[in-house]
């Protein structure tokens, strides 16, 4: 026999090779010291090998149980068009929002939303097959959702009709940029309402995981919020003391929470780009209820940016005010704004 | 046939996520698509569900780097944020480098010699990979001896390389 080839010793080492073969190589390589040789070093050559693929080790978790993969979760599929539809869907908001100071005027009256389910348009029938299967935390935020969405214009309820409040409520899909865009005839047409009126829904938007990064997406999550806009003076009785921010940044603008909890957000412009937000309240006031438009986070696949911009927000008492900080920065970075954090002048 | 399932699941889920994992890189991202997969399987069941799991594994997989190319382009144009870094003991940068710079060599493998390797480390035997790849079983042996030796090659010049930066 010649002298045995590489794919022979690696089949050989690896109990491989079918046993005639394996007869004949033995063979050879008793008598012949070369192969012999050969043999020792592929053998450490195998070992090196599987060592150097075992420094690349994903952490080992337990497996879920098989039971729960019941329904092929195709959602990682949605998400690109799903990122896409979003963020369309967000630019238009953050076109409208960026209106920005001229929403000052508009009344802080229940205006009508346009609720915007990206899923059912894209959605194929094996999707909404899988849909009945939401991630637990997904159902929870967005009942919440559907409830504080009350579309009561012609626009507005046709839309929803379209989706059907069923399909909305009960079947909420896996993945979705949800947004509510003030409908830009609503905005001009807006009459003057009463205060009393119901309180302007808040405005959820959520990321979508694939692109969680997009600035457009950060920035329409900071701006979008469509809590009331309130003056100083309310501000400060609602607060019991001056709205805190941070000194030298100009103040955008006040809001105070649409449920009454008595949450007031001071947002404060940065630069020219970036806004940031910070929420206050008395420390002692009731925490249950307290509803901030945080994104809902509902899937740990969000990236990085998302998870510091959403899951801890950083917070701190000043003075008689528990503050929260919010804005499209680092955690590094929000935490040296809200230690500055102090009375605005 | 549910229980042959998952009986696979109980001695394939590790190997799949590990094999999942040298391709994305990510081992959440991993799990996910080794659960998909699973699903899946629980749906067709496929006869030879080992094999089944580690094609369709294979093509998502494919998917996901498509995928996360298209991604890395689109998030090229945002204005990027220094990521905070944590103090990391020195054993978990030291893994890091190491995890780097196995990645880095696989990566100058050719896709086929790194999937009969990425297969054989999975737990697959040469008939399986035959199977998957379309090479002659008889050829698994050479391929697989070309990739381990190029994959400790690479890795040793990546090593060094990276000392001689460091030293340079």
């Amino acid at each position: 026999m010649s002298h045995v080839d590489d794919g022979a010793l690696h089949a050989y080492l690896d109990g491989e090779l079918p046993s005639a073969e394996r007869a004949a190589l033995e063979a050879h390589v008793a008598g012949c010291p070369d192969c012999r040789a050969r043999l020792t070093e592929e053998r450490a050559l195998v070992e090196r090998a599987s060592l150097l693929l075992g420094l690349a080790q994903p952490v080992e978790r337990p497996a879920p149980p098989l039971h729960q993969l019941r329904q092929p979760r195709l959602l990682w599929r949605l998400r690109v068009p799903l990122a896409w539809a979003a963020s369309v869907v967000l630019a238009l908001g953050l076109g409208y929002s960026l209106r920005g100071p001229s929403s000052a005027a508009i009344p802080e009256a229940a205006s009508p939303v346009v609720a915007i389910d990206a899923s059912p348009l894209l959605a194929t029938e094996e999707d909404r097959a899988a849909a009945p299967a939401p991630k637990a935390t997904a159902s929870a935020p967005r009942q919440e959702l559907s409830r504080t969405n009350q579309p009561t214009d012609g626009l507005g309820a046709g839309l929803e009709t379209k989706t059907g409040p069923d399909s909305f409520a009960r079947t909420p899909p896996p993945v979705s940029g949800v947004v509510a865009i003030r409908p830009r005839a609503e905005l001009r047409n807006a009459a003057p309402a009463p205060v009393a009126a119901a309180p302007a829904p808040i405005i959820v938007t959520e990321s979508p995981p694939g692109a969680a990064a997009d600035l457009a997406v950060l920035r329409g999550r900071l701006v979008a919020t469509e809590w009331p806009i309130i003056r100083r003076e309310p501000a400060r009785r609602m607060l019991g003391s001056e709205p805190v921010g941070v000194p030298g940044l100009a103040v955008r603008v006040i809001r105070r929470s649409p449920t009454g909890d008595g949450t007031v957000l001071v947002e404060q412009q940065l630069d020219s780009s970036t806004v940031i937000q910070l929420f206050q309240r008395p420390a002692s006031a009731e925490v249950a209820g307290y509803v901030t438009p945080a994104p809902m986070r509902f899937d740990r696949r969000a990236a990085g940016v998302q998870e510091r911009a959403s899951a801890d927000r950083l917070a701190r008492f000043v003075g008689p005010l528990r503050v929260e900080i919010a804005g499209p920065l680092s955690q590094d970075s929000l935490n040296r704004l809200l230690e500055q954090v102090q009375p605005l002048p | 046939m549910p229980e042959d399932i998952a009986d696979v699941y109980r001695s394939t889920y590790r190997a799949l996520v590990r094999f999942l994992y040298r391709k994305v890189w990510d081992a959440e991202r991993a799990e996910d698509l080794a659960q998909e997969a699973f699903a899946r399987a629980l749906v067709h069941k496929p006869e030879n569900a080992r094999g089944w799991l580690f094609v369709v594994a294979a093509n998502m997989a494919r998917d996901e780097a498509r995928r996360a190319a298209r991604e890395r382009r689109h998030l090229t144009l945002l204005k990027s944020e220094p990521e905070t870094v944590g103090s990391s003991p020195e054993d978990e940068i030291d893994a890091d480098t190491k995890r780097t710079q196995v990645r880095a060599a696989l990566d100058q493998l050719t896709p086929r010699d790194r999937e009969a390797l990425l297969l054989w480390d999975a737990g697959m035997s040469y008939d399986e990979i035959a199977a998957q790849t379309g090479l002659a079983r008889g050829a698994i042996g050479t391929t697989l001896a070309r990739a381990r030796r190029r994959l400790v090659e690479a890795y040793d010049a990546g090593i060094e390389g990276g000392q001689h930066v460091a030293r340079g």
